[in-house]
């Protein structure tokens, strides 16, 4: 049975007409092709879905670095296979269901959503009461199992609230995950997310973001990829109302044959906008990474601030690094720039940390540590230390090999 | 007792010859002093010892108790009991000075003794947990090399012109604490100068005078005063 059939199935049982209608728009768009300029360089020519059957399974217990995030949080909630399994801790004006698949025309031209939307078994929804203040996080730790499972996260946070939410995802070898978020951030809201994705990596994530950030409302995110084999990573932000500020932050270490994939499109379409968006990472191995992004500015959104920059560091001959960075600006009253860089370490920076006494493999570790810093410093302080620490892990691994 | 022996060294830079025979020779505790004028070789004697990408070892040996440093990797060397304090100690962002000795080696409670060192030197404490070298000052910079050499404590330290660009209270930081390390350890000091000023701060054994890439004069403290008074020229031809 092809993975196909088995969606109608699934998608006849459920009796809603949100997934039929989703599954008849997958089909009508069929998977993209590099021809297609956000897919351009992906390795989509492997991906065969006939390989995957839907996941199912228990969840796993939690690995350590979700255990080091859940015991900083304000509220955990689990969710397996993109289902909402638990919800522990209470934090006040903060509630969690999951709803059914409702059709979202902002991603009626995304195969791979519209995949999502049929098969997945419901929206994880959160939904912060406006004036919410927390101090310790919420944590979201997403488990799935082999096979092909589809997390939808839908987080709703009020006006004048202020908190951090870490999105956590892990699961079994042989996953293909296709998870789809959208956070609307209300007026004078502030959100800190955390997103750090640790499949195994024979895994194909291919995740999805939009934000939409209202009047002098805030989004700090930080996407932090170390898994899956090809992991695809498209963070988008609309801001659509006046004073409304997005910083983004995507870090990524390519090991063996990884491909790591960063699209992002940040969308100014009112007065006084800003955006920083900072891309970096390292490969090794055979490793590579495809960063492309996009800043677009409406007529009409003047003293908009956006600037994108995107650092590659190879750490291989045989890794690579694509860095297209694009402007589309359509008023003159604007600041833009963009920057972006792909080299080795710095070979005189490296012999004076030898010189000092530190190994060749002691120096790089601390070198690439250190040109990650600021991405992990970032992070809310509840979970910069787990982060670091897994990543520290990571590194000696890539640096060893 | 230890021994520090360059034998005929020969090094290329850009594929051209800068040291062509050099030799010199020390033991624990001295103090050795090299002088020369611009372009003579000072410095890329200072950089090849201590393996620097851009220095080509092309002849000649340099062992410290036999052991053949230009076969090592520079950490390794530093395990030989070698270190170079430089003359612009280099930026690195995103590295803490205090993590960078933490994976030197061995050296028991790394951040204690920092604080001690840098105590010694008159560098302010914070500054050991910052970047290395990002945003400081020349005289800490200095200073922070000194931490590294107290931690380290070398059997024989170079010092690349570390008095250049230093005022009084940094240099004579600097002289003290060099001049100690040659009691507390015997450590052997070898100091590429070409200015007087640390010889005022420090009380040298032997003074070599190097040109076009050899020494060319050994001498007392008195070869300096000779220096001082009749410059380099005398020296030039000497050259064979």
């Amino acid at each position: 049975m092809t993975f196909l059939d088995q969606a109608r199935i699934v998608v006849r049982d459920a009796q809603q007409a949100p997934r039929t209608l989703a599954l008849e728009a997958f089909e009508a768009l069929g998977l993209p092709t590099t021809s297609d300029e956000v897919w351009r360089y992906a390795p989509l020519r492997e991906l065969d879905l006939d390989t995957f059957s839907l996941a199912q399974g228990l969840a796993p217990s939690s690995s350590s670095v979700a255990q080091g995030l859940s015991t900083r949080a304000a509220l955990l909630i689990r969710v397996h296979n993109g289902e909402l399994i638990e919800v522990r801790g209470e934090a006040p004006g903060v509630s969690v269901r999951q709803r059914p698949v409702e059709t979202d025309e902002r991603f009626a031209q995304d195969a791979f959503s519209q995949l999502a939307f049929a098969l997945s078994p419901g929206v994880v929804e959160i939904t912060v009461e406006p004036g919410t203040v927390l101090e310790e996080p919420v944590v979201v730790e997403s488990t799935v199992s082999r096979g092909a499972s589809f997390p939808l996260t839908s987080l709703v946070v009020g006006a004048r609230s202020s908190l951090s939410v870490v999105e956590h995802l892990s699961g079994e070898s042989g996953a293909f995950v296709v998870p789809v978020s959208h956070y609307a951030v209300a007026e004078s809201s502030n959100l800190r997310l955390g997103t750090y994705q640790y499949l195994p990596f024979d895994g194909w994530h291919i995740a999805r973001s939009l934000a939409t950030l209202e009047r002098d409302s805030h989004l700090a995110q930080a996407v932090i990829s170390l898994g899956a084999g090809y992991n695809r990573s498209r963070n988008d932000a609309d801001l659509v109302a006046p004073g409304a500020r997005n910083e983004l932050r995507t870090t990524y270490l390519g090991r063996d044959a990884q491909v790591h994939d960063y699209r992002t499109r940040q969308y100014h379409r009112a007065p006084r906008t800003s955006s920083v968006l900072l891309s970096k990472g390292a490969v090794a191995g055979e490793s590579r990474s495809i960063y492309t992004g996009l800043i677009e500015i409406e007529k009409g959104a003047k003293k908009t601030d956006a600037r994108q920059t995107n650092h590659n560091l190879l750490l291989s001959p045989h890794a690579h690094a694509d860095s297209v960075p694009n402007l589309d600006i359509r008023e003159n009253d604007v600041v833009c720039a963009h920057a972006s860089s792909v080299g080795p370490l710095d070979e005189l920076q490296r012999w004076y940390l030898e010189s000092r006494g530190v190994p060749r493999r002691d120096a790089e570790r601390l070198m690439i540590q250190g040109f990650l810093y600021e991405m992990v410093a970032a992070l809310p302080d509840s979970v910069s230390g787990v982060i670091e620490s897994a990543l520290a892990t990571e590194l000696s691994a890539v640096v060893g090999a | 007792m230890s021994h520090f022996v360059i034998d005929e060294l020969r090094v290329e830079v850009a594929g051209k010859e800068v040291l062509r025979g050099l030799s010199l020779e020390m033991s624990s505790g001295e103090v050795h002093v090299i002088m020369g004028p611009n372009g003579s070789g000072k410095s890329t004697l200072a950089h090849a010892l201590a393996g620097h990408p851009g220095y080509r070892v092309t002849g000649g040996r340099a062992t410290i108790d036999g052991v053949d440093l230009l076969t090592l990797a520079p950490a390794e060397r530093v395990s030989a009991g070698l270190f170079l304090a430089l003359q612009h100690p280099l930026d690195v962002p995103g590295v803490r000075l205090v993590d960078a000795l933490a994976a030197a080696g061995e050296l028991g409670e790394v951040r204690e003794r920092m604080s001690e060192e840098a105590a010694r030197v008159g560098l302010r404490d914070e500054l050991l947990d910052r970047f290395m070298n990002v945003d400081l000052s020349g005289g800490e910079r200095k200073r922070a090399e000194m931490v590294q050499f107290g931690v380290l404590r070398p059997r024989f330290a170079i010092l690349d012109e570390i008095d250049s660009g230093l005022d009084v209270d940094a240099l004579g930081a600097v002289a003290r604490r060099l001049a100690q390390a040659t009691a507390e350890w015997s450590c052997g000091v070898l100091a590429i100068t070409h200015f007087r000023r640390l010889l005022q701060e420090m009380t040298p054994d032997v003074i070599h005078v190097v040109s076009s890439g050899r020494v060319v004069a050994s001498g007392g403290p008195e070869l300096a005063e000779k220096l001082e008074a009749e410059g380099y020229e005398p020296f030039s031809a000497l050259e064979s």
